[in-house]
């Protein structure tokens, strides 16, 4: 009996985090339930780069991740999938078509040289880009999609303006071979290396050497936007920069340096990219499927417990108890671990309250059997619970391996379904062992008027059950 | 209510025989018509399904029914005659196309025609699927390694938790679930009026078959050894008859009360999820009839046929025609 009570104390408490989880942390939905469009961009290997690396995906990460920056989504993701893809998530995006646009097409880097007469003008152009970045940043906060739009526009003019101010020079991302960044020997300031193939290192000399001294600035660009703007030191007015290799200095930090390494060498790569997938959403049509599965839920939930309420009587209505339980810990689990769900995740959910059941189902017949045999009511609930548990771990596990198999090779949809139904087989041994078998106990034992009526339990008990 | 799972044993196989062949004859007319045995989605060879609805605050813009010709003589003009159309929504308002892959801009294209000749869309009711074709192959190919290896995994764990016979037949179980299921989806794929595709979700619905159906098998099996224990000297086919019965309430309420969750989603949760319910309504449905009648019945024949209860390797073109 104590030691019920203890258990008792334990669900009690853990039904009060679940609540509260529930109404501090909301749950992720995917965006086929908020709308919003979700590309995959597959990075394709050339003749030079057979296979993807780590490295390279990262590189050509960031250089998606510029191109997403430029197209004034709020709250984009992007993030890499297995070894040679990039999702990219755009919510509220009805049509993505000039994401389509943009996100395709190998990466373009290039090295211009400021035209004479613009020194004053840089600057401020700069920093008329830099103030509309930073409302951007601003806007993005706020979700008002019109005035981000406009904003957008704004920096694409801003864009065109700084470009105009350059004048090209032949030598772009297919004749940089690397760019690292490097800690300078004093101090804490970073630098970025940069190293160019031989038809580069001669362009390169000869671009210094015609800007050395000048105070006007070698543009790098990334797809058109200056991603960095360095001047070149008098001292290379003679010969430029040889060698084929060179360092930016300025105010860098580890990161800043890396950001500026990594866009650089995604630049520098070949690799052509194409969107293979696109799923795009739109908002009422995802609010219409977050409101059918929440009925397709509450329906399937509401007919499980009748079911058992009617077929099993009391231990059945002690069932319907646990299998709430089930349900709210399992969502408080979704919204604590950070699951973002999806449709198929719901459909997984839905699914687990049936098999949740099953457990409970697995006892009760036993329990009921035992009872059957004369034996009495507090021994039949605990065997019953003791020799049910060996074929509900069965049962279980065989359904985590499908599981395992689905999260472990499935794509984001099937990853959504594998998880919730993983999940929440997990929880439901859980309410099943614990919940059931407390309450359960707890009402054999703290009521003993119950253990003169195994009618509650079983129909028609033999004559000899009495406890 | 008690059944006579062993006496009756033919009449069971036959049932099972008669819906698998009937699944295996459509497979191979859709084979010869389709070039797949199912008829597959978007997800597994590429193109680009689109869904618009018409804006209906726009005052006119929803008096008459999407008219179909106009649709396809859109379609037509922009070099997509081979696409499917289709009208949907109580009013006639909504429109699928599945069509060729399409990027951005052809896709824009099409949808500014189409919005001249027939009305304004929503936006906020678009869809938009679109799959290159290669990923449509690794789609297919990861999800059917994931269907494998699961088989896998399972086989290899019923032979650690039961002999080696048990394992085998529960696995036979769990091949009849998987087969009736893919042989009823290709019949569904093949009826004119539905042209049921299978998707992603259809390999997620298989795999949870897997996982689900050996569930009833293993409970059955586990009390057939708890009797042999109890009752050493009892012929098998009363030990498995008992068995049967014993689990006989516990294997209906389970299956039934999944099902019921599995009616909600395929009557409320829409159309995204309607065949992907019904995948695993037919496959769950199959799985507790395979528990019951088709794993017992050959457990208890095999170990007739072998005498007595050697775990002996794999039988072989005797159970074939029940696979």
């Amino acid at each position: 009996m104590q030691k019920q009570r203890l258990v008792l104390a334990l669900i009690v408490v853990l039904v009060i985090a679940a609540i509260t989880v529930l109404v501090k942390i909301p749950i992720q939905l995917g965006l086929d339930l908020r709308g919003g469009a979700q590309l995959t961009i597959q990075v394709k290997p050339t003749a030079e780069i057979k296979k993807i690396t780590t490295e390279e995906l990262d590189a050509v990460l960031s250089v998606i991740q510029n191109r997403v920056n430029g197209l004034g989504v709020s709250e984009p993701v992007v993030q890499t999938v297995g070894s040679d893809q990039i999702l990219v998530q755009l919510p509220g995006v009805n049509d993505p078509q000039q994401a389509e646009r943009v996100l395709g097409g190998t990466a373009q880097l290039d090295f211009r040289k400021q035209k004479p007469g613009t020194e004053a003008q840089l600057p401020i152009e700069q920093q008329v880009r830099q103030g509309i970045l930073l409302k951007q940043a601003q806007l993005r906060q706020t979700k008002d999609e019109k005035a981000i739009a406009e904003n957008q526009a704004a920096l694409e003019r801003s864009n065109e303006a700084i470009l105009k101010l350059f004048e090209s020079t032949g030598l772009t991302g297919k004749n940089l071979k690397d760019a690292r960044a490097e800690p300078l020997q004093t101090g804490n300031a970073w630098n970025v290396a940069l190293r160019f193939d031989a038809q580069g290192g001669e362009k390169f000399a000869q671009l210094t050497k015609d800007l050395a001294g000048t105070g006007r600035t070698i543009g790098i660009f990334l797809d058109n936007a200056l991603i960095s703007s360095p001047t070149v030191g008098p001292e290379f007015a003679q010969t430029g920069i040889t060698g084929g290799s060179a360092v930016i200095t300025g105010n860098f930090t580890v990161e800043t340096a890396n950001d500026l390494a990594v866009q650089l060498r995604g630049g520098a790569l070949p690799v052509p990219v194409e969107i293979v997938e696109n799923r795009t959403v739109g908002a009422t049509l995802g609010r219409d499927s977050i409101q059918r599965s929440i009925y397709a839920g509450i329906g399937g939930l509401v007919l499980v417990l009748i079911y058992m309420g009617v077929y099993y009587r009391l231990p059945g209505l002690i069932a319907d108890v646990a299998l709430v339980i089930y349900s709210l810990l399992t969502i408080a689990a979704f919204a604590l671990l950070g699951v973002t769900l999806t449709l198929p995740g719901i459909a997984g959910f839905i699914l687990s309250i049936g098999m949740a059941v099953d457990a409970n189902v697995l006892i009760f017949e036993r329990t009921r059997e035992e009872l059957r045999d004369g034996k009495t009511l507090y021994r039949s609930v605990e065997s019953g619970f003791y020799r049910a548990f060996s074929s509900i771990l069965d049962g279980n596990v065989t359904t985590v391996i499908a599981c395992a198999a689905l999260f472990w090779l499935g794509s984001g949809l099937v990853k959504g379904f594998a998880l919730t139904l993983g999940l929440g087989v997990a929880v439901s041994m859980f309410t099943a062992l614990t919940c059931s078998r407390t309450f359960l106990l707890l009402l054999v034992l703290g009521f003993p008027g119950l253990r003169q009526k195994p009618e509650l339990f079983v129909p028609n008990p033999p004559a000899s059950v009495k406890s | 209510m008690k059944l006579n799972v062993i006496k009756q044993r033919s009449l069971w196989w036959t049932v099972s025989a008669a819906i698998i062949l009937a699944g295996i004859i459509s497979m191979v007319i859709s084979t010869a018509t389709l070039g797949s045995p199912l008829r597959l989605g978007l997800d597994f060879v590429g193109g680009t399904r689109l869904q618009y609805e018409l804006d209906c605050s726009k005052p006119g813009n929803c008096d008459k029914p999407i008219d179909i010709a106009a649709v396809r003589e859109v379609m037509d003009a922009q070099g997509l005659a081979n696409s499917s159309i289709q009208v949907l929504g109580d009013k006639q308002q909504a429109l699928t196309i599945r069509t060729k892959s399409l990027n951005g801009d052809q896709r824009i294209k099409l949808r500014d025609t189409l919005s001249e000749k027939i009305g304004a869309f929503d936006p906020k009711t678009v869809q938009i699927d679109t799959v290159g074709p290669t990923l449509g192959r690794q789609l297919f190919a990861s999800g059917l390694l994931a269907i494998i290896l699961s088989f896998a995994g399972i086989l290899i764990y019923l032979t650690f938790r039961f002999q080696f016979d048990y394992a085998f037949f529960a696995f036979v179980a769990l091949f009849h679930d998987v087969f009736i299921t893919v042989g009823i989806f290709s019949i569904l794929g093949l009826v004119p009026q539905l042209q049921v595709e299978i998707d992603s979700l259809f390999v997620v619905g298989i795999l949870t078959i897997i996982g689900f159906s050996v569930n009833d098998t293993v409970v059955i099996y586990d009390r057939v050894r708890e009797v042999i224990t109890r009752h050493p000297d009892q012929h098998i086919d009363q030990v498995v008859d008992d068995a049967v019965n014993q689990t006989l309430t516990r294997s209906l309420n389970t299956t039934l009360t999944v099902l019921l969750t599995l009616f909600s989603i395929f009557l409320f949760g829409g159309e995204t999820l309607k065949y992907f319910a019904l995948c695993l309504i037919i496959g769950f449905t199959a799985g507790a009839y395979s528990s019951i009648f088709i794993a017992s019945s050959l457990l208890a024949w095999w170990r007739e046929r072998t005498g007595k209860a050697q775990p002996l390797p794999a039988p072989d073109a005797k159970t074939s025609d029940e696979v």
